[in-house]
């Protein structure tokens, strides 16, 4: 959920996201889901002499379990803000309720 | 705020698949794991020697875990598709990783 919660504070900002094929696709972060399923408007791939097929992709659905990365403005992006929820969500208070029981 | 589909239900949509391949077809439906209805769909297969061919499929059903990308695209007008025979590509990598 920390992820999910962290792409829907960059709604509207220019991100480009790497798939597991190497395509990389540059565009506006239009809507984000709990599978982190990304949706992007005004796409444009990069490297287009590689893939003219995609030329004429406009508004585009990614599927959650095909993306590699999402290339982030670092200004986008409170770091530290971020590094504190991550430590907060995999602390061992976080993380003891599943533990119990053996 | 959620991701769905719904903006391009009965629209010409065009699927990458997971192995590479490009399918332009009516999403006439979609479900959560994003399984899909492609009505009237084609097959661009594009390659560095030829110019593109197009397989038509007819009606099938995709399913979810092939979906690499859903791209809205605008339906073929007669005039447009003089430009598209032109495109000489090589083909899309398959996904790799996804097991």
């Amino acid at each position: 959920m920390l992820f999910f919660s962290f792409f829907k504070t960059l709604v509207g900002k220019e991100v480009a996201v790497e798939l597991k094929n190497d395509v990389v696709l540059t565009g506006t972060l239009h809507s984000v889901d709990q599978y982190l399923n990304i949706k992007l408007t005004s796409v444009r791939v990069v490297n287009q002499e590689r893939y003219p097929q995609l030329t004429a992709l406009k508004n585009c659905f990614v599927r959650g379990s095909v993306v590699r990365y999402v290339q982030i403005n670092p200004h986008d992006v409170d770091t530290e803000l971020l590094q504190d929820a991550t430590r907060k969500a995999n602390s061992p208070i976080a993380v003891g309720g599943g533990k119990g029981g053996e | 705020m959620a991701s769905t589909l719904s903006e391009w239900k009965s629209k010409p949509v065009t699927v990458l698949t997971c192995d590479g391949r490009l399918i332009t077809g009516i999403l006439a439906g979609y479900d959560q794991l994003q399984n899909l209805i492609l009505k009237r769909c084609v097959e661009k297969v594009y390659s560095l020697d030829s110019p593109v061919e197009e397989v038509e499929l007819g009606l099938f059903v995709v399913r979810g875990d092939n979906v690499a990308v859903i791209a809205e695209c605008e339906e073929k007008a007669d005039g447009e598709e003089e430009g598209e025979e032109d495109i000489r590509a090589e083909p899309i990598h398959e996904i790799q990783g996804n097991r």
